[in-house]
């Protein structure tokens, strides 16, 4: 018989919880709620005796200091009660642990079929509000109907007997686990079938498959394991295997570039090779410390003779606009089994965040699924719990507002980790499977969750978008498996680890089987979360939290003891061989019998038509704009725009000094409130070396031309890290391209030939800026796709493409963190210096886009010029001769100038007209403009003369000075610009988002 | 166990708790040896504690603080090695607990163990009042009164707080009780060094009476919000490189150099035996 615990604070203590719902519903729709107090409900499906109950009722569920609880409904009164919870088969972590401390406490097992799930109910009082406004509280607050159900109570139709009922999403499926063939009559039946399964087969690829099944002597071989029409489940694994996810069609395919405005066409075959992977290769062999790129999970670096680092990047974009917090964890704790199964096996030591969302307080008359603001708490939330709740410190991360996100969000996640260069004798980075070693399946169970989530984010996202891929990560699970497998690959137990990420075991199987040449997999072996998959269900669920590894039978005993000491599910669930098959069989019964090297080999290649106009062809222009004359304003209103401003309540959610490691922490200066340029960890301990990382995102610029796009995020994220100490030697690089759908159509994608283009140019920056700086690519991804189609107010839709964005990793060694630098001016009396020149380039920057302005003049990267200078700062850097070193970003010298004195709390006095570059530039371009190469740096008047002797080669000049009065104080020559309290900067800056937590 | 004996320190691990690297490393630091044992470990008796002098309940999510921050945690080992682990206080070991370990230390009861019990849950740990996980530097006053063998000699300190349930509450008697007999280790403090009053960021949680840690009567049982641990290196502190500069411009006892402070407490807990 079900039992139902309600549980909740005493009523004399204060329900920050239920406080928090109460602000937002006011913040957010202006509902007037008095009072709101959250009743944790846990619901026991499990055959227990009334001691029993009372035990775990007493020891587990019940705070004797705080809490109240009862098997019956707690009487707290209210207007209205919103119950919500899980729908049958969404993940409920706190079910689980409840079970595992029920089974200890009473030293029990559950019974199969027996279970254990939680929920919420919210009591809230507002004699004002309506059953419409429960409802919005309900649906726009509390919960999200794709993952969770939703019941309301007035106070009328209370039953204070029943409650909200005893309600038991348990996952009954009735079904029979059944293998489907499927015919490949012609291509048009194989078509419907794709359509009507999911599959998004490319019709390019549709032949090609059918050639295959049709073929005699595959027939023949088929026919002798007694299969003949290709199953469901190797349809399946084909459209896995093929998809834009996982195979990266779009960047290994043929683009037909023409140049409209000089007739030039060309054409290149395959962006990934001839953009990332050669010139990548070329400098691995240039530079000792890369260690592993272009294949394994992550790249891998060196850190020290004794240390490897390991970093990747990543994006959950589909996902997380559809459910924002189960999105997002569910992408921050994938992205951190990549480093894990890096390797042999990497322990994870950082990781970081970039959003890109609609403005959060967007109020026009498209309807996004869930509104900007509703989103970012999501995601914010997602990759909080992700990460703290993992114990990875999360110590950089960026917010962009776009109106081009409203269609889909973005939502980039970077983890690194750390491994030892030999394990138990071998190198580290190698790893290889052999016929004989065993497949192990380590973590999570596998459910309905997660199929065909490859396959939906490479397809716009629509109404009709399968909402089943949504999960919700499960850091608790995951990192237990992190610190049993460390353990596993330090004993040398691990022969090959890998994630299993999109595509489930049919891509984490599939892959590693390449190694020894074929496999074998028992699919009835697989634990479940419930009954009733289909065969092709379990080949590719994504259900979180699980490793494929390779482990030699002789270690098989030892490796599953380890496992059992750490509570981690392993299994074997099949062998490697050298058979040069993926056979796949149930029960005994072949589901799939399909050559190894097929989808390697055959398929076409994508071919894509791109058209470049250039920004004057398009029509695009320098604005005629008078001089502003109140700087004062001007400034302070800038430091507010959502860009600019403070996100604090974002960066203190993350814990960001677990494992110890911090050195120059996300948030820096007097009061700790002003953004670092970069991160600094110390990931060994017992050294004195940092890791020094950053990331840029500049997607405003593709508005004129990708390309600059691109090479000024490459830029910024390199000066980033000079900024704080990082050797420009020694920079890899990780590219995250988020680009909308480049496949052209008449009707609908008419651009798609110009964003096929900007894509080309993109890449063609990368190289060329990555050549230039000499940083590999340790890591990359693409997410294409960055479509929407919104509703507008008639109940028509729009497509909403993102601006072509590419986020920039990068990421360094400090030799001794004692040379680190922040960017917050320390002394009064340091001279300020800016180095690099300023040009009119102001083509969508922030002060352009303040009056709707695009512009024309784009930032260009002069990255040669550029390279030098970095190099040379960072030697005056090493002999400690600056006291503070700051980028000129976004919002150019004017806005970190403010930043400089912000995080210092001191004041500047300076002339801007003496900056390199100041002849012929009107004062407010001089401010405003966005060139990169920049920066701001304070010097001791002692370290003065060694500090412009080592930069004489250099476009620098001493522009002021450091004041002890808190003022910022800019003249342009004769003319004073600006000049307003640091305080009222600051406040400015801090107003937007500074009332959130 | 005196003298030039190793003293050996249990780094608890295992079931999502994460501060094992940085606590092992801290406990090296301040001269003893630190051994990383699997809450199974000490459940199955594969390791004994007798092999230790002191044993540290470490940070994390413990069971994914599901169903209250160290609750799971507090329950397996109270019945599990509940009789083992007082044993090891009563004969002289010394239990630190960190942050979700202070947390497990109060829902087991080790905490506050007024009247020699220690299964006794008086106090809690519970949701911050500002409704979200904080990540952020504080200053601790410190009770010199108090039997706490950690703090011995130490007047303040600044540690960086991360979590989500750290607002300490209890009855108000026990509260005066714990006042009363010095059981109160260390407050949350304004950088002047006055008590935060309960004032937001500089009290981080809303706890009562600012209280960030407390010890049992032995003052052999220690907890604390705060992580002792992520400050094993100057440069762990939030002032860091505005130090070395501000030095130069101001008088040079006004700026200190820094040291990685949080290592003091382990060293308390090494220089204990040693004495």
């Amino acid at each position: 018989m079900p039992h139902r615990l309600e549980i909740a604070l005493k009523n004399e203590l204060f329900d920050a919880e239920g406080a928090a719902v109460a602000g937002k519903a006011d913040a957010y729709f202006g509902i007037r709620v008095q009072d709101v107090r959250a009743v944790h409900i846990v619901t026991l499906d499990a055959d227990l005796s009334p001691e029993q109950l009372e035990t775990v009722r007493n020891e587990i569920f019940t705070n004797p200091v705080t809490q109240v609880s009862s098997f019956a409904p707690l009487d707290l009164g209210f207007d209205w009660c919103i119950w919500v919870g899980y729908r049958p088969g969404v993940k409920d972590t706190p079910g689980q642990t409840a079970i595992e401390a029920m089974e200890d406490v009473l030293g029990i097992r559950l019974a199969e079929g027996e279970g254990v799930f939680t929920s919420k109910r919210f009591c809230i009082r507002g004699p004002e509000i309506s059953q419409d406004d429960a409802q919005c509280i309900a649906e726009q607050l509390l919960a999200n109907e794709i993952i969770q159900q939703v019941r309301i109570f007035s106070r009328h139709d209370w039953d204070p007997e029943n409650g909200v009922g005893i309600i038991i999403p348990k996952v009954r499926l009735d079904h029979k686990p059944t293998v489907t063939p499927v015919s490949v009559d012609s291509d048009a039946v194989l078509q419907q079938i794709s359509d009507a399964r999911n599959l998004a087969l490319n019709v390019n690829d549709i032949p090609v498959i059918r050639q295959y099944f049709l073929d005699s002597e595959v027939r023949a071989q088929r026919r002798a394991i007694g299969l003949d029409d290709p199953t469901d489940v190797e349809l399946e694994y084909i459209s896995q295997g093929r998809s834009d996810h996982c195979n990266h069609n779009t960047f290994q395919g043929r683009f037909h570039y023409r140049d409209l405005s000089t007739g030039e066409t060309e054409t290149i075959d395959n962006l990934f090779k001839t953009c990332i992977q050669e010139p990548t290769r070329q400098l691995q062999a240039q530079k000792d410390w890369v260690i592993s790129v272009l294949w394994d999970n992550a790249g891998v670096g060196r850190f020290d003779r004794d240390h490897y680092y390991v970093i990747t990047g990543e994006t959950h974009n589909s996902p997380s606009n559809m459910e924002a917090y189960g999105g997002a964890i569910t992408g921050i704790v994938g992205v951190y089994r990549d480093p894990l199964g890096t390797g042999k096996g990497a322990r994870l030591i950082m990781g970081s965040y970039g959003f890109c969302t609609g403005d959060r307080d967007y109020d026009g008359e498209l309807k996004p699924r869930l509104h900007p603001r509703r989103l970012l708490d999501g995601i914010i939330e997602g990759v909080r719990d992700g990460g703290n709740k993992s114990g990875i410190p999360t110590p950089f991360g960026q917010v962009t507002f776009d109106h081009g996100y409203m269609g889909k969000c973005l939502v980039f996640v970077t983890a690194l980790g750390m491994m030892p260069a030999t394990v138990a004798g071998t190198p580290s980075e190698e790893k290889t499977t052999a016929a004989g070693e065993l497949i192990v399946m380590c973590g999570g169970r596998v459910g309905k969750d997660g199929i065909h989530g490859v396959t939906a984010s490479s397809e716009i996202f629509t109404e009709n978008t399968p909402a089943g891929h949504v999960q919700i990560g499960d850091p608790y699970t995951q990192k237990k498996m992190h610190d049993f497998l460390l353990q596993a690959r330090d004993e040398g137990l691990i022969r090959f680890v890998t994630d299993n990420g999109g595509g489930g075991l049919s891509s984490s199987v599939g892959e590693t089987a390449r190694f020894s040449g074929g496999c074998e997999v028992w699919l009835d072996r697989v634990p479940l979360k419930y009954e009733g998959l289909d065969q092709w269900e379990i080949w590719v669920s994504e259900s979180q939290e699980r490793m494929t590894v390779s482990v030699r039978p002789e270690d098989e005993d030892r490796f599953m003891a380890l496992s059992e000491k750490h509570a981690v599910e392993s299994t074997v669930i099949g062998k490697y061989t050298d058979s040069g098959k993926l056979h796949i069989t149930y029960d005994g019964v072949t589901c799939a019998y399909v050559d190894m090297d097929f989808l390697t080999r055959g398929f076409p290649q994508w071919e894509f038509d791109a058209e470049w106009r250039s920004p004057e062809m398009r029509g695009l222009y320098e604005p005629v704009m008078g001089a502003p004359r109140d700087y004062n304003r001007l400034l302070t209103d800038l430091l507010a725009r959502p860009n600019i401003c403070s996100r604090e309540w974002i960066i203190r959610q993350y814990d960001h000094e677990v494992q110890g490691t911090s050195v120059i922490k996300p948030l820096e200066g007097a009061d700790r409130d002003v953004n670092s340029d970069a991160s600094v960890i110390r990931p060994v301990l017992t050294s004195e070396q940092g890791l020094a990382f950053s990331q840029a995102l500049l997607p405003f610029y593709s508005a004129i031309d990708a390309f600059h796009m691109t090479a000024c995020t490459i830029d910024e994220a390199v000066r980033r890290l000079v900024a704080v100490g990082g050797d420009p030697e020694h920079i890899g690089g990780v590219d995250n391209f988020c680009w909308p759908n480049i496949q052209y159509d008449p009707v609908r994608n008419p651009d798609g030939r110009f964003k096929a283009a900007q894509l080309v140019r993109s890449c063609r920056a990368l190289a060329e800026t990555c050549g230039v700086y000499g940083i590999p690519l340790l890591s990359g991804k693409d997410s294409m796709y960055v479509d929407g189609h919104l509703a507008g107010a008639y109940g028509e839709t729009h497509k909403l493409s993102a601006p072509e964005t590419m986020q920039f990793s990068a990421v360094s060694v400090v030799k001794d963190i004692a040379s680190c630098v922040t960017l917050d001016i320390k002394c009064p009396g340091d001279v300020v210096y800016v180095l690099g020149v300023t040009k009119d380039e102001l083509g969508a920057s922030e002060y352009y886009d303040r009056f709707g302005y695009t512009g024309c003049n784009v930032p260009v990267v002069d990255a040669r010029k550029h390279w030098l200078l970095y190099k040379d700062l960072h030697a005056a850097m090493e002999k400690n001769l600056a006291a503070s070193v700051h980028g000129i970003y976004r919002g150019g010298l004017g806005v970190h100038l403010a930043m400089c004195a912000m995080a210092g709390n001191l004041g500047i006095r300076a002339d801007i007209g003496k900056a390199p570059g100041a002849e012929g530039l009107r004062a407010d371009h001089l401010l405003f403009s966005e060139t990169p190469g920049r920066f701001v740096v304070s010097v001791a008047p002692e370290s003065r003369e060694d500090f412009a002797s080592m930069m004489k080669d250099h476009a620098l000049a001493c522009i002021g000075e450091v004041t002890k009065a808190p003022r910022l104080d800019l003249s342009c020559g004769a003319e004073s610009l600006v000049s307003v309290p640091v305080a009222d900067l600051k406040a400015s800056w801090k107003a937007p988002f500074g009332q959130l937590v | 166990m005196r003298n030039n004996a190793e003293i050996n320190a249990l780094v608890l691990t295992g079931y999502g708790l994460n501060c094992d690297v940085e606590t092992a490393h801290a406990c090296e630091l301040a001269g003893a040896r630190a051994v990383c044992v699997h809450i199974n470990d000490v459940i199955s008796g594969a390791v004994s504690l007798e092999d230790f002098q002191i044993m540290v309940f470490i940070g994390g999510f413990s069971w994914g603080d599901d169903h209250g921050a160290g609750v799971i945690q507090a329950v397996r080992m109270k019945k599990n090695a509940g009789d083992r682990i007082i044993g090891f206080i009563n004969q002289g070991g010394l239990v630190l607990g960190i942050c979700n370990g202070f947390q497990t230390l109060v829902n087991f009861g080790l905490l506050p163990g007024m009247d020699n019990d220690y299964t006794a849950r008086t106090v809690a740990l519970t949701y911050n009042d500002c409704g979200n996980f904080r990540d952020d530097w504080v200053n601790l006053s410190i009770n010199a009164q108090s039997p706490c063998v950690f703090t011995r000699g130490m007047k303040n300190m600044e540690l960086p707080v991360r979590h989500g349930e750290g607002k300490f509450i209890a009855d108000q008697k026990v509260i005066d009780q714990l006042i009363d007999q010095n059981q109160v280790v260390c407050r949350y403090a304004r950088a002047d060094g006055d008590l935060a009053a309960g004032g937001f960021p500089a009290n981080p949680n809303g706890s009562m009476a600012d209280i960030a840690g407390i010890c049992d009567p032995t003052g052999r049982v220690f907890g604390l919000m705060p992580h002792p641990e992520a400050y094993n290196h100057p440069a762990n502190h939030p002032d860091w490189t505005r130090n070395k500069h501000l030095r130069r411009c101001s008088s040079a006892d006004e700026k200190p150099p820094l040291s990685a402070a949080g290592i003091r407490i382990f060293e308390n807990a090494v220089t204990y035996f040693r004495a």
